[in-house]
């Protein structure tokens, strides 16, 4: 009764053993691969922030040059603009030189 | 026998007469085809020569000339080409905006507005449109009616020209001219105190040739001022380009009928097409003048078979461009064809276009300009030059900028009157320079 008893436990004990070793192995192999995407989502987010960044960058080099350029365009309006002050004084004074 | 060899002779005599005289008749008939044929011109080569004043007018047709292209060259201004096309510094900037009178581009091709519609006026003596700054002196010749057309200057914004009838009361050259008291007044303001009377010459305003009206006090006379035809600079006087007024002085009797109008816009026919021409109006009085014309054109568009297309007829008054512009074909007929402007050849001399000396060393001169900008200073130079009289200036360039020099002069006098001239007409401080030999 006692052998058989014991056979019956190590039948149980065995079966339970050998499942806590899976299950150890299985988490230890899940924690791997978590940390492995963890990296990998670590690489993902600092990529995205620096994409950001450049973007931001590239951005801003976009803003100010669209700046320059509208400046730009804004001083060769001012200097045309000027220019055809310039025409028109001398054309006024011209024709006020034209009198008797 | 011996008669068929002397008959024979005879017959070879004659043979060889009549071949000498069919050679020399061929020859004959290529001499005076020779002289018949205009000079051919290979298609797309400009013309030398266009029509600018004369122009026959044929039954029915109101839209005289033809509109030309020209291409600029270096150092032309647009007041030189008017002048040598006989058109006036407000109808070629008209034609051409944007362009600039002074310091246009070379190679820029522009439009000489050499057609017109004639006024809406009796078609006999004299015809001066206003708003076009347009002279139309109307002839009979032997064949057809004939008309000869020139630009006018004509009474500044507060000293308008009059409208209305008047005539030719008495005409004469070398005219002297009485300064009116409001001239002299505002020259006396400028520090000028002008004469009661300046005699003929170089100084008299009036030119060489005057035709009085029977409205007292005012004339159609030549000026000493060319590049202000075209202007509104006058007392109310018209003034013309000294070639063109000898040449009306020499048409125009006394009692010559003169009808001053002012007519902004035109409309007129030539070969069953409409025309309209719209210039910028005078003070005052555009809009009367686009109701009445547009009445006009609603009038016509009832008897054509077609409709007007006002939109075009509204950007022809908004550009004032001063040139007819086909807007309607009228009868039957295919849609308008535009006719295309003639392109002229660029004379190898302007006519009438300052020159200036070359430069003497005993000379006296006067700055007028020290600029940083080329253009300014060859507009100051331009404007200078076409002074009536002529003060004669050109542009230095150096390292760091360009001068205005006006000059030469005989002596320390001329050019201190110089000087004078450029405070009073142009407000340009002058510096004296001195010869630089002396001996």
């Amino acid at each position: 009764m006692k052998k058989t008893l014991l056979l019956i436990s190590m039948m149980l004990v065995l079966p339970v053993t050998l499942i806590g070793c899976a299950t150890t192995s299985e988490l230890e192999k899940v924690q791997a691969e978590q940390k492995l995407i963890d990296a990998k989502a670590e690489q993902a987010l600092r990529d995205a922030q620096a994409a950001k960044a450049e973007a931001d960058a590239a951005k801003l080099k976009a803003d100010d040059a669209t700046a320059r350029a509208e400046k730009a365009e804004q001083a060769a309006l001012e200097r045309e603009r000027a220019a055809d002050e310039k025409a028109k004084r001398a054309d006024a004074t011209f024709k006020k030189s034209m009198k008797k | 026998m011996r008669q068929i060899p002397k008959h024979s002779f005879f017959c070879n005599w004659l043979r060889l007469a009549a071949f000498c005289m069919f050679i020399l008749s061929l020859q004959g008939c290529a001499f005076l085809r020779s002289f018949q044929e205009k000079p051919s011109r290979l298609p797309g080569l400009p013309d030398r020569e266009i029509a600018r004043n004369d122009f026959s007018v044929a039954a029915g047709n109101d839209v005289i000339g033809r509109l030309a292209l020209i291409s600029l060259e270096k150092g032309d201004t647009l007041p030189d080409i008017a002048r040598h096309f006989s058109l006036g510094i407000n109808a070629i900037s008209d034609a051409n905006p944007g362009v600039d009178i002074w310091v246009p581009e070379a190679g820029q091709h522009i439009v000489l507005p050499l057609s017109f519609i004639l006024p809406d006026a009796p078609r006999r003596g004299i015809v001066i449109n206003l708003a076009t700054m347009r002279l139309f002196r109307y002839k009979v010749d032997a064949r057809s009616p004939m008309v000869s057309t020139y630009p006018v200057g004509i009474g500044a914004e507060d000293r308008p020209t009059p409208t209305g009838q008047t005539r030719v009361v008495r005409k004469t050259t070398r005219p002297t001219w009485h300064v009116p008291a409001s001239i002299a007044e505002r020259h006396r303001k400028q520090g000028d105190i002008l004469p009661a009377q300046i005699p003929p010459g170089p100084e008299n305003p009036l030119g060489e040739y005057a035709l009085y009206l029977g409205k007292t006090g005012y004339l159609i006379h030549g000026t000493n001022k060319p590049a202000s035809i075209g202007l509104q600079a006058t007392n109310g006087c018209m003034r013309l380009y000294p070639e063109n007024i000898e040449k009306l002085y020499r048409d125009t009797p006394v009692n010559t009928p003169v009808l001053i109008v002012n007519q902004p816009y035109l409309i007129g026919q030539r070969d069953g097409v409409l025309y309209m021409e719209a210039h910028r109006p005078l003070e005052g009085l555009g809009s009367s003048e686009l109701e009445r014309i547009y009445a006009k054109l609603r009038n016509l568009e009832k008897k054509s078979p077609r409709k007007l297309d006002w939109n075009k007829i509204k950007a022809v008054q908004a550009e004032a461009r001063g040139i007819p512009v086909p807007i309607l074909k009228m009868g039957q007929g295919s849609e308008i064809e535009t006719e295309k402007p003639i392109v002229v050849e660029h004379p190898d001399t302007l006519y009438g276009k300052p020159e200036t000396p070359e430069l003497k060393l005993n000379a006296w001169y006067v700055l007028a300009g020290d600029l940083r900008d080329e253009i300014d200073a060859r507009r100051m130079a331009a404007i200078i030059n076409h002074q009536g009289p002529q003060i004669p200036a050109r542009v230095l360039s150096r390292d760091n900028g360009f001068r205005v020099i006006a000059g030469p002069f005989r002596n320390i006098s001329e050019a201190r009157e110089a000087a004078k001239r450029l405070k009073i007409d142009l407000d340009i401080d002058g510096i004296l320079i001195e010869p630089v030999d002396k001996g």
